[in-house]
């Protein structure tokens, strides 16, 4: 019977100890979950697929002895079935936490940016909810995060990354496979294995399960065969792969193999050039590379689409522009300018009111107000509060507070 | 001059007759011949830079054909805050189409279009063939900075006038009137630097007089004057200029996302700040302001071709931090 399993069923990791890789991600999660108060009650744990996410999740719940409620893909996740599930799970603390070993449940939601569309209408509304009001930790795993509709998400969630597998901790799993399953194994083939599956830890065992099906022996030939699973490269892996890229052709054919946004993707490397060229004559080169990209990604409107080969091309040629200087560093995303807009959307609404209330009254546009008359009116106001401009301007008490404390532009 | 119970002064002291409008003498003369015959009138295109009272002539004019019921017969509109062709199709469009012959002796309806340079393309498009049909009962004053940017057509079915730099003598005058009427004693070198800093922009040397009143001394000297356009002018833009020169170019960028997320500036607004700006500040030599005059219209040109005007923005700046390097 055990024979038949899949080997990653098989081999799943039943401790901590055994998730192979991510160690910063693994202590971040355990102190997290370990912790009493938690400043956020929900953890979000992202990155590629297949270097254990779920499995820390499983490994560290056996562990310790937390029963996990949990829903994924397979489960349609609306607004409806995710409350029914997950409301009496979050506002309950089990019973047995008091009696048993057990410390209680954990509600995992794996895969959330699988939370899609029409099916799953008002899925994340819902599950930021359940975190809200949740009495028992929240776990929640997926691949790519920087979709529109997961960022009020990743604002309830204490955000953990996990990165692709490294190589050679790969390879040692796989030779720990093949001596449980008695298989001989030449070095070479695991190599290739791991090498092919690029640090996804789960696609590497089932190709070392599909080469070695029925052998005793596994052999270099014997995964020849084996073709590099397509993968979506998101927004991270794309950022990365641009910016160590070698040439100009090697950061075309990545950015021509990812399917990122190109408005977001231009803004994050716009964001992050700075980090990349800290000497300003290569920055300004850089830039205007990029200044370019968006003139033709202009151009290319709703209809030019072939103008978009020249958008990538420049884009390559702005994280070339010099190879040999490239450090690895952090990246920005999501981009800086949506950030900072949604900070600061309260006050300029605030302003943008006072504007047409004076556009209204000195004929002249907002725009016009903005810049032409408000630094006049807040000097005057400054100097006298009561005057009878803020009567006539019919500005309320709470404009007059924002127009003096407002920094000076 | 009249005198009312409006606060800004702008609005205070605005003209209400063409004869009180400042330093205009011949595009006045001109008017008035066409307001003989209301009917002779055309549509008209105020084109020139902003506070020489190209607005101020407008309303004149529907005061002069309508008396002081002229709101009623008046769509006042600002094109660069509804300046889609939504707009133009729904306001305008059923605003132009009342017959107000029946009303009193007004002639027509008058529809006032201020900014009209920041319509767009197919706005304006609309608009053409809006002035053609509703001809018999309405006219259209249409006022720009720059008539370039008016499609031909449109052009060419209005009366061109242009408003160039007001007279710095009959601005003085009219701010020395305005202190007179307000009990103020405005000494004659502060009036001047007003005149002087607000480059032939009446709009802002009156705000500007009102503001040194607001310091409530007896006397408004030349002190009072430089401390009021020190505050007022828009020194962020200055401060974000001078760290991109000093090739600190990740504060600079930080800088420019405040103005755009606090203040909400679209990006060509900020273009236009940094020109203005630029040419205020003291340390640099002419001829490399002559260079970065160069480089911010180049990123101009591009904020009108792009797609995204932070990217075009941070261009600049980093173009600016490798020049003061």
């Amino acid at each position: 019977m055990i024979k038949d399993l899949l080997w990653v069923e098989k081999y799943r990791p039943k401790k901590i100890s055994d998730v192979v890789g991510n160690e910063l991600a693994k202590t971040k999660f355990i102190d997290w979950l370990k912790k009493k108060n938690r400043r956020k009650k929900a953890v979000l744990l992202y990155g590629p697929a297949g270097v254990g996410k779920t499995a820390l999740v499983n490994a560290a719940s056996n562990q310790f002895n937390f029963t996990i409620i949990e829903m994924n893909a397979s489960d349609t996740r609306t607004e409806k079935t995710i409350n029914k599930v997950g409301k009496p799970a979050t506002s309950f603390i089990a019973l047995d936490r008091f009696s048993s070993e057990s410390k209680g449940n954990i509600l995992f939601l794996d895969e959330v940016d699988g939370v899609f569309g029409q099916q799953d209408r008002g899925g994340i509304k819902a599950i930021i909810n359940i975190v809200k009001q949740s009495l028992i930790p929240v776990v929640m795993a997926a691949n790519d995060t920087d979709q529109k509709k997961l960022r009020p998400l990743k604002k309830v969630c204490q955000l953990i990354r996990f990165h692709q597998v490294r190589i050679p901790l790969i390879i040692t799993t796989l030779q720990k496979i093949c001596s449980a399953e008695n298989i001989e194994a030449e070095f070479e083939a695991l190599e290739r294995i791991a090498q092919n599956s690029q640090g996804d830890m789960r696609s590497a065992i089932n190709d070392l399960q599909s080469t070695s099906e029925g052998k005793e022996i596994l052999t270099l030939q014997d995964t020849m065969l084996l073709r590099t699973r397509n993968k979506d490269i998101g927004m991270y892996e794309t950022l990365r792969g641009v910016f160590s890229a070698e040439s100009v052709g090697e950061a075309a054919i990545m950015l021509s193999r990812s399917n990122v946004n190109y408005d977001d993707f231009l803004l994050s490397i716009s964001d992050n050039l700075p980090f990349r060229y800290p000497e300003s004559a290569d920055l300004a080169t850089a830039y205007d590379m990029v200044s370019k990209a968006d003139v033709f990604r202009g151009r290319v409107g709703t209809e030019n689409w072939h103008l978009l080969r020249y958008f990538f091309n420049l884009l390559a040629k702005a994280t070339t522009v010099s190879p040999k200087s490239f450090k690895p560093f952090d990246f920005i995303s999501p981009p800086i300018r949506v950030m900072s807009l949604f900070w600061t959307k309260n006050k300029r609404m605030k302003l943008e009111n006072i504007c047409a209330k004076i556009a209204l009254k000195c004929h002249v546009s907002r725009n016009t107000a903005k810049t032409d008359i408000v630094p006049f009116v807040k000097i005057m106001l400054e100097k006298q509060k009561s005057s009878k401009i803020v009567s006539w301007l019919k500005l309320e008490p709470d404009d007059l507070d924002y127009l003096i404390k407002m920094n000076k532009l | 001059m009249t005198i009312n119970d409006e606060a800004m002064w702008v609005e205070k002291y605005r003209p209400k007759t063409l004869d009180d409008v400042v330093d205009l003498t011949h595009i006045i003369e001109n008017l008035k011949a066409f307001l003989k015959n209301p009917h002779s009138m055309p549509h008209l295109l105020l084109a020139g830079i902003p506070g020489t009272g190209k607005t101020t002539v407008a309303i004149c004019i529907a005061r002069e054909l309508y008396g002081d019921k002229w709101k009623s017969f008046t769509l006042e509109l600002n094109a660069s805050d509804e300046r889609g062709i939504n707009t133009v199709r729904d306001r305008i469009k059923d605003f132009s189409r009342y017959g107000r012959t029946g009303f009193g002796e007004a002639p027509y309806s008058l529809i006032i279009l201020d900014e009209s340079d920041q319509m767009t393309g197919p706005a304006q498009t609309a608009l053409r063939r809006i002035m053609e049909t509703s001809s018999r009962t309405s006219r259209f004053i249409l006022i720009c900075n720059y008539s370039n940017k008016i499609i031909e057509p449109i052009q060419s079915r209005c009366a061109i006038f242009r408003f160039s730099k007001l007279d710095k003598c009959a601005m003085v005058e009219h701010l020395k009137k305005i202190a007179k009427q307000e009990n103020l004693r405005l000494l004659d070198e502060a009036a001047e630097r007003i005149v002087e800093y607000s480059e032939g922009d009446l709009r802002h040397a009156i705000n500007a007089l009102q503001t040194t009143a607001a310091y409530q001394k007896d006397v408004i000297d030349e002190k009072t004057v430089l401390q009021v356009f020190g505050e007022a002018s828009p020194r962020q833009v200055q401060l974000m200029i001078n760290k991109a020169l000093s090739g600190n170019f990740v504060e600079a960028r930080k800088m420019m996302y405040n103005l755009i997320g606090q203040y909400g500036f679209s990006g060509s607004e900020i273009v236009r700040q940094m020109q203005r700006e630029l040419m205020k500040i003291a340390y640099i030599p002419d001829n490399e302001k002559a260079e970065l005059t160069n480089i911010i219209g180049e990123y101009d040109y591009r904020l009108t071709q792009g797609a995204n005007s932070d990217i075009q923005l941070s261009a600049l700046l980093a173009q600016f931090s490798k020049f003061g390097k």
